[in-house]
């Protein structure tokens, strides 16, 4: 287990900065994921720290030293790739062995190794095969053993998953959480996809634009998404962005205006123009006694999941809208429908996106 | 491949037989002058030039036995020269090459783009361009009248047509596998030796067969750097049954001839697959 320290890396290629100053301390033995939308530098950053990559500017610590001019395989780190990079000339053993032999590992040790890799990961029947003579899950379970085996502190993982089907991808995501659970190693993970990044992670790192947007556990990014990119980004469907406009003030206590409704807030701490009401679909309810009324939806569009039913619609001022339902609700495309929230577990963010504090009056 | 060509050619029957005929024609005049040879190194030397068939009227071997011992040294004897130096020019060109392709696909190094372009630019250089100064050179060296003319430079990828194939050939090979045999600790060296090189099996066997049957085939080269007859290769032999001022043996010339070819036919044939996998997959059929 094995700490990691990110100050203010760069990256640029040539004169473009595709990574702008990252800051991130990784704990030992914590599960960091990076998630954020395709382009937005998670793989360059997992291969900085991999040493794959010159780190432009900053500097990279693990457990405490200096790591930027340190090679790849003096960093104690195992990286799982993408498209599992198996060696296809090699067996699945030598695909195991190869990075302990050029270690100059004794014969015995390396066999002692492969083989409990190779049963945690239950391949063992698959020693002796080449590559291509894998199923996609079966050669996951190989890149994964090639890293296990040399026992690293620190694992990469750059969208392990991405290639594999939707039930696959389950089921390894189970998978990988429990081998970090059983090896207790530092884990950083990049994804794009957030249900992976909610499910995995201690800690998530949202990215965007060479940027980290927010860091924090799974449920404080949901809770309180530091702003709208990270709010957006997060859930799914996706939070409605409503626009409000500030309809009056005293004190602290300030009326807002959506589609005509009047919510009244207290604390927020912006300036008026261009405000925006977060709400997530599920913090939507219909025709319930509880919570603030929101004004009336319309529905144009009716998905039935069974165990929710998602509803797409628009407000009075044609404002777009998607509420989830819990359980299987007989809503028909253009009936009215009556919305409430509870405020608590509404977001505003101002022009900028900051989310800006709010609570109901 | 058999498929697209029967579609190109349309679907009416009678085109398709007007094709298949078009490129028989045509198949046959380019292959008459090496059926012509082949029958011909059969037939007594008086028949050789009274006739055009490609029937011998009385079949003898005879062309075989003078050509094979006519000359002051045996004509076996050249064929072992001649292969020493393909053999050779084979090793030398896959070794250095293979490294020289290795170090422009996946090396850092100051003024790649420039020794890239360099090499590149030796291709379009004609062999006549460099001709004097190359024999001045190896004459200082003392090496004019041995096989190292011939064979040094071979270890020194100076076959740029060779490193270009390769190169091409790796880069179809995934940086991931090179990113992840650095994670597992290789050097170049070993990546090079463990990854690279065995997956190149293709592409090597191309560069082989065709090292060897250029060297094999090449008459300038050899020359201008062999005088003695004991050092001739084979096809310096072939034109010494060819004589100006005495009487040229035509029968035992084309016997030998016959020959010579069967190396560079029998390679053909085994290596064929892996010719075409080779040239496929370096992008030159792209
Ligand atoms: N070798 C490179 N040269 C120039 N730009 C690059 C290079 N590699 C990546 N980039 C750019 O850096 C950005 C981030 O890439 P990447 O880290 O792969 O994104 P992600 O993994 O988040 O999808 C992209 O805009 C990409 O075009
Ligand atoms: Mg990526």
């Amino acid at each position: 287990m094995t700490s990691l320290a990110l100050t203010g890396i760069k990256k640029s290629y040539g004169a473009i900065d595709i990574i702008h100053g990252v800051d991130l301390a990784i704990e030992p033995g914590e599960f960091v994921v990076f998630v954020g939308p395709s382009g937005c530098g998670k793989s360059t950053l997992l291969r900085m720290i991999a040493g794959l990559e010159p780190i432009t500017g900053g500097e990279l610590r693990i457990a405490g030293a200096r790591m930027n001019e340190v090679s790849a395989a003096e960093r104690g780190i195992a990286m799982v790739f993408q498209s599992y990079a198996l060696y296809p000339h090699m067996s699945v053993y030598k695909n195991m062995s190869f990075g302990l032999e050029t270690a100059r590992m004794p014969k015995a040790e390396i066999d002692l190794r492969v083989r409990k890799a190779a049963e945690i990961l239950q391949i063992t029947k698959l020693l002796d095969r080449k590559p291509k003579q894998l199923s996609g899950g079966q050669r996951q379970r190989v890149a994964i053993g090639r890293a296990i085996v040399r026992d690293p502190q620190v694992f990469l993982f750059d969208e392990p998953l991405s290639n594999l089907d939707a039930e696959l991808r389950v089921q390894t995501r189970v998978e990988i959480a429990k081998l970090h659970a059983d090896i207790g190693a530092t884990m950083i993970y990049v994804t794009h996809d957030q249900v992976e990044a909610m499910t995995l992670a201690d800690r998530i790192v949202v990215l965007n634009g060479g940027r980290i947007e927010q860091a924090g556990t799974p449920l404080e990014i949901y809770n309180t998404p530091a702003n709208r990119f990270v709010a957006g980004f997060i859930g799914s469907p996706k939070m409605n962005f409503l626009n409000v406009s500030v309809d009056g003030r005293a004190g602290e206590a300030v009326t807002l205006d959506l589609a005509g409704t009047k919510l009244a807030v207290r604390g927020i701490d912006a300036r008026p123009e261009g405000l925006c009401l977060g709400v997530r679909p599920e913090h939507l309810d219909v025709g319930s006694d509880r919570g603030t009324p929101l004004g009336a939806m319309i529905a144009t569009h009716v998905e039935q999941l069974g165990g929710q039913t998602i509803v797409y619609g628009s407000l009075k001022d044609r404002q777009p809208i998607v509420a989830t339902l819990n359980g299987q609700k007989s809503v028909r495309a253009g009936e009215e429908l009556r919305l409430t929230a509870d405020l608590a577990q509404c977001h505003v963010f101002d022009a900028g996106g900051r989310r800006v504090a709010v609570q109901s009056a | 491949m058999t498929e697209t060509t029967v579609d190109a050619t349309g679907s009416s029957p009678l085109l398709r037989a007007f094709a298949y005929a078009a490129v028989l024609a045509v198949s046959f005049v380019m292959l008459y002058p090496l059926l012509w040879m082949v029958s011909s190194s059969f037939k007594p030397e008086n028949e050789i030039f009274s006739t055009t068939s490609l029937i011998p009227e009385t079949f003898t071997t005879d062309a075989y036995r003078r050509g094979w011992n006519g000359l002051s040294v045996s004509f076996g004897w050249m064929f072992l020269n001649s292969t020493v130096i393909a053999l050779l020019a084979v090793v030398g060109n896959l070794v250095s090459c293979s490294m020289a392709a290795y170090a422009f696909t996946r090396l850092q190094f100051k003024g790649r783009s420039f020794w890239f372009a360099l090499m590149l630019g030796t291709m379009m250089l004609p062999q006549h361009a460099v001709l004097i100064p190359q024999y001045l050179m190896f004459l200082n060296f003392g090496w004019v009248n041995t096989i190292l003319p011939l064979v040094v430079p071979k270890f020194l990828a100076i076959d740029a047509f060779f490193i270009f194939l390769m190169i091409q050939f790796f880069r179809g090979i995934p940086r991931d596998l090179d990113e992840a045999a650095v994670m597992d600790g290789a050097g170049p060296l070993r990546i090079f030796f463990k990854i690279i090189l065995p997956l190149s099996t293709p592409v090597l066997a191309t560069a082989a067969v065709f090292s060897f049957i250029w060297t094999w085939d090449d008459f300038f080269a050899p020359l201008i750097y062999l005088n003695d007859i004991e050092k001739y290769t084979a096809q310096l032999g072939l034109r010494t049954f060819v004589d100006a001022t005495a009487q040229s043996d035509w029968g035992a010339l084309l016997a030998m001839s016959t020959l010579t070819i069967l190396p560079i036919f029998i390679l053909f044939v085994v290596f064929q697959r892996l010719l075409i996998e080779g040239i496929a997959t370096t992008g030159m059929k792209r």
